[in-house]
């Protein structure tokens, strides 16, 4: 009898135990709950992939969407809601198999059908698509042959065609929600991602609910639901705010600002990732159509006078990469002799250059052409790292003899101005996942309108930038996007400045969440403790 | 008074006519093609004549304002651009919050700049003055950006005790109404301050002091209700301080609210969204006005309302 009340005993204390301090981390699966909370310092324009131009918006669709194709944690294409896909021969024809029992948030089912409203409503010329239409330009028709197959006949071979299908604008979106909302789709978006749009507080926060049904995530992430139960956008305009909020907890993800990334690292507390930038952090762009940078001796001459590593040492407190050429090394097609072959800091050879186009020393040191002296504003955004940049390059420059002044403009007026061709030199920077951005860049189609911005008018260069999307084989492609960054680098259109190193800090409490090579967290497999 | 108010009223016609006017013509006077400018560099022909047509800018000045003034009293402010939402319904969003933030910077501002004005003004220690008047210059001086973010570094991140970028609840006010008040209340203490001297120099203090009134009483019944008046003034006038003061404040605590709505819509080029908060924040500004010079009366009652 007491040995049976002490057995009970013992076995209730192990419950009890059991109970008080379960069995921790050995049998612990990622806990289902909680909340992610991301910042922005810009609230989106809108949400409906189709219609933004705005980057944070691309952000978000990476969890609200699935593209057909998607790219892995190492950037090889990888299966998204296309099942498997394949090209003819000439690259004009491209057929997606698509996975089966696929649902959008509405319910709706997603098929082949979809994927044609999708992408018939992208090119469409009234939704005025200012990417998404892009990404989907050289598709010529949509055909479905199937529940799940779908063949999408080209225009033109075009070899960042399977990239763009990638980008998070390319995200398929539901056509009912599409054809119910019609204008207010924007602020109630619908998509088949892992998670689903439930509130948008303007000037706020936007909050995306998980999306229990999910199980047709790519194969880098776990199958099945992701785990928190929101993802939550805060917006924050001020860089400060962000990072006391973020130290404060009440930001589970921080993109931290230069000033900041030492300070924070040294606390130890965080997870941090970094990434090289996808794209040229900041840039020198010259107006060819200009005085005096209508002279290549006068741009390469810049080239060579320009300091790059005190600008990248004050301006970025050192987090970041000097940049030579067009591409970054973090895309695909970057040319590694580009550091060597690009024109270095010697200050001798810029003031050779400068004397062979005319400009010699007067009065005061400062340089002279037929009486004028030589002076020019560049305009620039209000952007902190980049005012710091054009006041160090002044500074190098007054040494030079050179007067340069410094314009602000809010971005969008920047934007109008250079495409006006109103500037004699400006700031830029972009960032993208494919070479094919020299096209927007430096495609004379694009003065004007699109981001050619030197306004540099070269068939040569057209001619190279064509070939670059019509030649479907890697390795040739590899070597015309070398000659164009060699080309571009000759003739001076840029003095790049640097590239950007991100730094990402995670809460400790979040565990499992992956930087993307292509620059967002994948929050699948995150859960909170 | 019921006909005074009446003919405040009516006044009142004119003002806010004028405000819709201004805000009106903001468009107009913005140079280069509004259309133009709202529809970006890519915007293709048919869709410049059909948002000009959709905009009414086809159509004579005179009727374009009509035509807004009819639709604004109908409560129809147009659809902002950036959104695609009634300016209306952005605006209603974003009141709560500038509204609360302004009430509470406005209460805080005087409960602290009148006592430390009058306490300045009545005190027999020079000290005492002078460590009013100098707290009043530091609130003065301290930009609210950088008093903000002092704020969040010391009670938010220090000590932990307050959010930072909550948007809801008192504890998320407490913050944003201290650092958006600090200036208001410094001049509420100097011009109190200098109010109630003027005052405690009339004829009728000394009365008061001679038939042996208690100090206490001279000072809160006879020296400090009369030396409000220009305080009152001075508050209306600080209002449209705070609601401009709010712009920063918004950003630095990430709070939805009316100032960081304008810089959004300005920097989108969302031009009726810009419209309606002009609109907006004027009209709020004239009744303000309205209600200070309503409680002069109250202060003052040889104010006569004719």
């Amino acid at each position: 009898m007491v040995a049976w009340r002490r057995l009970a005993r013992i076995v209730l204390l192990g419950v009890a135990l059991l109970v008080l301090f379960p069995l921790p981390r050995l049998y612990a699966q990622p806990r289902v709950g909680g909340e992610l909370v991301l910042v922005s310092g810009q609230e989106p324009d809108t949400l409906d992939a189709q219609k933004t131009s705005a980057a944070v918006t691309g952000t978000l669709m990476r969890y609200l969407g699935d593209t057909l194709v998607t790219k892995d944690l190492k950037g090889n294409y990888t299966a998204g809601l296309a099942k498997s896909w394949s090209v003819s021969r000439d690259g004009l024809t491209w057929t997606f198999q698509l996975k089966d029992n696929v649902k959008f948030h509405d319910g709706t089912r997603f098929n082949a059908q979809a994927v044609k409203v999708s992408i018939e409503r992208a090119v469409a010329p009234e939704t005025k698509s200012p990417i998404a239409g892009a990404l989907f330009g050289p598709v010529a028709s949509v055909q479905v042959t199937g529940e799940l197959a779908v063949v999408l006949k080209l225009k033109e071979p075009f070899s960042p065609f399977l990239d763009n299908l990638t980008d998070p604008r390319a995200m398929i979106v539901s056509p009912q929600a599409v054809q119910q909302l019609g204008d207010r789709f924007g602020r109630s978006p619908v998509g088949t991602g892992p998670f689903k749009f439930q509130e948008w507080r303007s000037a706020d926060r936007i909050i995306f609910a998980r999306n229990p049904d999910y199980q047709w995530g790519p194969s880098y992430v776990h199958a099945g639901p992701p785990y928190a139960e929101r993802l939550v956008l805060r917006i924050v305009p001020e860089d400060a705010s962000q990072v006391a909020a973020f130290e404060r907890g009440e930001l589970s993800i921080l993109t931290a600002p230069p000033t900041d990334v030492k300070r924070l690292q040294a606390t130890g507390k965080y997870q941090l990732s970094t990434f090289l930038r996808k794209g040229v952090g900041l840039f020198l762009e010259f107006n060819v159509t200009r005085e005096p940078f209508s002279d290549l001796r006068v741009r390469r001459a810049l080239n060579y006078a320009i300091e790059k590593k005190s600008v990248l040492a004050i301006a970025l407190e050192g987090l970041g990469e000097e940049a030579y050429g067009p591409l970054p090394p973090s895309i695909w097609g970057y040319w590694d002799g580009i550091t060597s072959y690009a024109p270095g800091y010697d200050p001798a050879q810029a003031k050779k250059l400068l004397a062979e186009a005319g400009w010699r020393p007067g009065e005061g040191g400062v340089l002279q052409k037929d009486g004028k002296p030589f002076a020019f504003t560049i305009f620039i955004a209000p952007i902190d790292t980049w005012r710091r940049s054009a006041q160090i390059v002044q500074a190098q420059l007054r040494a030079y003899g050179i007067q340069m002044d410094i314009q602000t403009f809010e971005f969008g007026t920047l934007l109008a101005k250079f495409r006006a061709g109103e500037q004699q030199g400006g700031f830029m920077g972009y960032t993208y996942t494919s070479p094919d951005i020299v096209q927007l860049w430096f495609h004379s189609s694009n003065i004007g309108t699109g981001l050619a911005f030197s306004h540099y008018k070269d068939p040569a260069l057209d001619k190279m930038i064509e070939a670059s999307r019509t030649e479907v084989d890697q390795q040739k492609r590899l070597a015309i996007y070398r000659d164009i960054q060699k080309y571009i680098v000759d003739k001076a259109l840029w003095v790049p400045l640097w590239t950007n190193t991100n730094y990402v800090f995670i809460q400790p409490s979040v565990q499992g969440a992956k930087l993307h090579p292509d620059g967002f967290v994948v929050v699948n497999d995150a859960s909170l403790r | 008074m019921q006909a005074y108010l009446a003919r405040r009223f009516v006044l009142l016609v004119p003002t806010v006519f004028g405000v819709t006017l201004a805000a009106f013509l903001m468009l107009h006077l913005t140079p280069g093609d509004p259309v133009a400018i709202m529809l970006g560099e890519f915007a293709s022909k048919t869709d410049v004549t059909r948002l000009r047509r959709d905009l009414g800018l086809d159509q004579p000045l005179v009727m374009q304002y009509v035509r807004f003034v009819e639709r604004a009293a109908r409560g129809d402010l147009g659809t902002s651009i950036r959104s695609r939402r009634a300016v209306t319904a952005e605006i209603s969003d974003r009141f709560p919050s500038t509204i609360g933030l302004t009430l509470a910077a406005m209460l805080l501002a005087i409960s602290v700049g009148v006592p430390i004005g009058v306490i300045a003004a009545t005190t027999k220690h020079v000290a005492v003055d002078s460590a009013a008047m100098a707290f009043a210059l530091l609130g003065l001086s301290m930009p609210t950006f950088w008093s903000g973010l002092l704020l969040i570094l010391f009670f938010s991140l220090k000590l932990g005790w307050l959010p930072i970028t909550e948007s809801e609840g008192i504890r998320a006010l407490i913050l944003p109404a201290v650092a958006l008040a600090a200036p208001a209340a410094a001049v509420l203490a100097r011009i109190t301050r200098s109010s109630v001297l003027e005052v405690l120099r009339q004829e009728y203090i000394r009365t008061a002091r001679s038939k042996g009134l208690v100090e206490r009483l001279v000072i809160y019944r006879h020296a400090v209700r009369n030396a409000l008046i220009p305080v009152l003034t001075i508050v209306g006038l600080q209002f449209g301080g705070l609601l401009a003061g709010a712009v920063i404040v918004e950003s630095v605590f990430a709070r939805p609210g009316l100032g960081r709505l304008a810089v959004s819509a300005i920097l989108a080029r969302d031009f009726p969204m810009v419209q309606g908060v002009v609109l907006v924040v004027a009209v709020m500004y004239v009744f303000v006005n309205l209600s200070v010079d309503l409680m002069y009366g109250f202060l003052d009652p040889r104010i006569r309302y004719q």
